[in-house]
């Protein structure tokens, strides 16, 4: 998988680098729109971060070229600006995903990951992880053949979590997917939604499933 | 007293003045007169005819001058009272517009003037705090990414201790929080530059309401703190969803966070006039009256001791402001400390919709 970042600011685009390939992405790193461009006509991306403050041209035209050239590399666009009417203009204008500046590393890193499994893989009815299973039809859980009574926001986390088994996921991610809240509503519903869902799924089994990444967010996996 | 029932009795006392003084001298006169004239006639009767003379056309005059007085002064001081209604209605938000001149070069509308000059500077720095303060916050949005990222980064090392890993980890808790604090600034300050456009469509508010009452419950669990929905008619609105439910969240919250171990949270939804009345009603220790009518001030936090226990930005209750008024709604806080604490929101109904 090889990622490039369009990224001016050097400290940022620095640790952007560092923990893209920490999760063994390749990364190629440019500071500039006409950089950007020339880099993403020459080699195929699996998907681009643009920040949308660049100096000269800036992201949003960068992305309407990309998008006129019928280049569909997925987008994830940084903004420093942060509003909603922006977030409408990034999608809009053809980007992926969107993620406001000051952002947290691990939300950028799960966003990356979830932008380059876009569309590859093919989507199954009944999601598994362990011996937990979901079917995404009739909205049933199991887990070593016991059924799990869930709520209808109980299921969109669980889905969302199961869906991207295995990556750790980031409370404005799960806000964003599973309440649909574009706003960070500086409460801990996350934590006590994960919190209950853990109670059904994971208290009265082994192993445990539903694990919290200290500094970031939760993830469902095997092992821990 | 008014400058012109003020001017009105001047006017009138110069009147009467100038009448006796009138008066005297047709009584002179005519006393004068007689006296070449007739011999032969008793003084009083001149007393009697200067009378008459003043009775008949002194008196018309003086209440037709009277008259033309009141007028007159009424006329001269319109545009003062015209000037008083249009100073009234300038605050902080229209300091923008101007008060409408008359361009004839008199004395008023030279003041009308020298106001919308001074409306006009007052403008300018507004204009130039409000500017400064969305710089500030978007300055210190790249610093912050900058800080948690490094952070983040540090604590992938695997090779670090324990207590170097907390010691970390509370600092990326801090920067979390100085990040909310800066996207509420943000968010406030853009509102105040009016750089926010709702996206206000035709919705069920009671269904916002009841999605609401959901989360809340989650929130209440912890503390067993129980929540209630009393009533939840079903009414629409015109609002913009994502900030209606930041709103209602927001205050769910609230509600949740300052209640106190087995409280109570009470909502209901009803139609009153043209109103969406939403109500949220929660124990705990309330807020003492003489800082209610701060709540809603940026930063403000009601109890010093309550400052670092509970987790917050200082901005939830006025961005919940913001929000309401920007739906042309109202939003009230009463509190019973130790009893009851009852926010009200009220926001008008969407007239459009057909009503059920």
């Amino acid at each position: 998988m090889r990622v490039l970042v369009v990224e001016d600011e050097k400290k940022t685009a620095s640790f952007v680098r560092k923990a893209l390939q920490a999760e063994s992405f390749a990364v190629d790193v440019v500071a500039n729109g006409a950089d950007a461009l020339a880099a993403a006509a020459s080699t195929p991306f699996d998907a681009i971060v643009l920040d949308i403050m660049l100096p000269g041209r800036d992201g949003l035209s960068v992305l309407r070229q990309l998008r006129e050239r019928k280049n569909t590399t997925p987008v994830l666009l940084l903004s420093a600006r942060g509003e909603v009417n922006e977030r409408v203009e990034g999608l809009n204008a053809g980007a992926d995903d969107y993620l406001p500046k000051p952002f947290e590393l691990a939300e950028l890193v799960a966003r990356v990951r979830a932008l380059t499994r876009r569309g590859g893989e093919n989507k199954p009815i009944v999601l598994r992880v362990a011996d937990l299973s979901l079917d995404t039809v009739t909205h049933k859980a199991q887990r070593s053949g016991t059924e799990i009574e869930l709520t209808a926001r109980e299921y969109r986390l669980l889905e969302f979590l199961m869906r991207s088994a295995g990556r750790p996921c980031g409370r404005m991610m799960i806000l964003e997917k599973v309440w649909d809240y574009d706003f960070d509503p500086g409460t801990n519903l996350v934590d006590v939604y994960v919190r209950r869902l853990r109670e059904k799924i994971d208290a009265d089994f082994e192993p445990k499933l539903l694990h919290t990444v200290r500094g970031s967010g939760y993830v469902l996996k095997e092992t821990p | 007293m008014k400058i012109r029932t003020r001017l009105t009795w001047w006017y009138a006392g110069i009147l009467i003045v100038s009448l006796l003084v009138m008066g005297v001298g047709t009584f002179q006169e005519i006393s004068e007169q007689l006296r070449h004239d007739h011999r032969n006639r008793p003084e009083g009767h001149a007393l009697d005819e200067a009378g008459e003379m003043i009775f008949q056309v002194g008196l018309p005059a003086v209440i037709l001058g009277l008259l033309s007085g009141w007028w007159l002064t009424r006329r001269a001081l319109a545009p003062v009272s015209k000037l008083t209604d249009a100073v009234e209605k300038i605050h902080e938000k229209n300091l923008g517009e101007k008060i409408p001149r008359t361009n004839n070069g008199d004395e008023l509308d030279r003041l009308t003037e020298v106001f919308n000059t001074m409306t006009a500077r007052l403008d300018n720095s507004f204009q130039r705090i409000r500017e400064f303060t969305l710089h500030a916050s978007h300055e210190l949005k790249t610093p912050l990414t900058i800080l948690c990222g490094e952070i983040e980064t540090a604590l992938r090392d695997e090779s670090l201790s324990q207590s170097e890993r907390e010691r970390l980890l509370s600092q990326l808790d801090e920067v979390r929080r100085l990040s909310k604090i800066v996207d509420g600034l943000t968010l406030l300050a853009k509102a105040d530059a009016g750089q926010i456009a709702l996206k206000l469509e035709p919705l069920r508010f009671d269904e916002l309401v009841r999605d609401n009452f959901a989360d809340a419950q989650i929130l209440a669990e912890p503390q067993h703190i129980q929540v209630e929905l009393t009533t939840c008619e079903e009414i629409s609105v015109r609002g913009d969803r994502h900030r209606l439910r930041q709103l209602l969240l927001n205050l769910a919250d609230n509600a949740v966070k300052y209640n106190q171990p087995d409280g109570r949270v009470t909502m209901s939804l009803r139609r009153t006039d043209n109103f969406a009345e939403f109500k949220i009603a929660s124990t705990g220790a309330g807020i003492p009256p003489e800082i209610l009518s701060r709540v809603f001030d940026r930063f403000f936090r009601g109890d010093p001791a309550h400052e670092n226990t509970i987790e917050g930005c200082g901005l939830g209750l006025s961005i919940a402001q913001w929000i309401v008024s920007a739906h042309n709604g109202t939003v009230q806080i009463e509190s019973v400390p130790s009893k009851l604490t009852t926010v009200t929101v009220c926001l008008p109904l969407d007239t459009a919709a057909k009503p059920t």
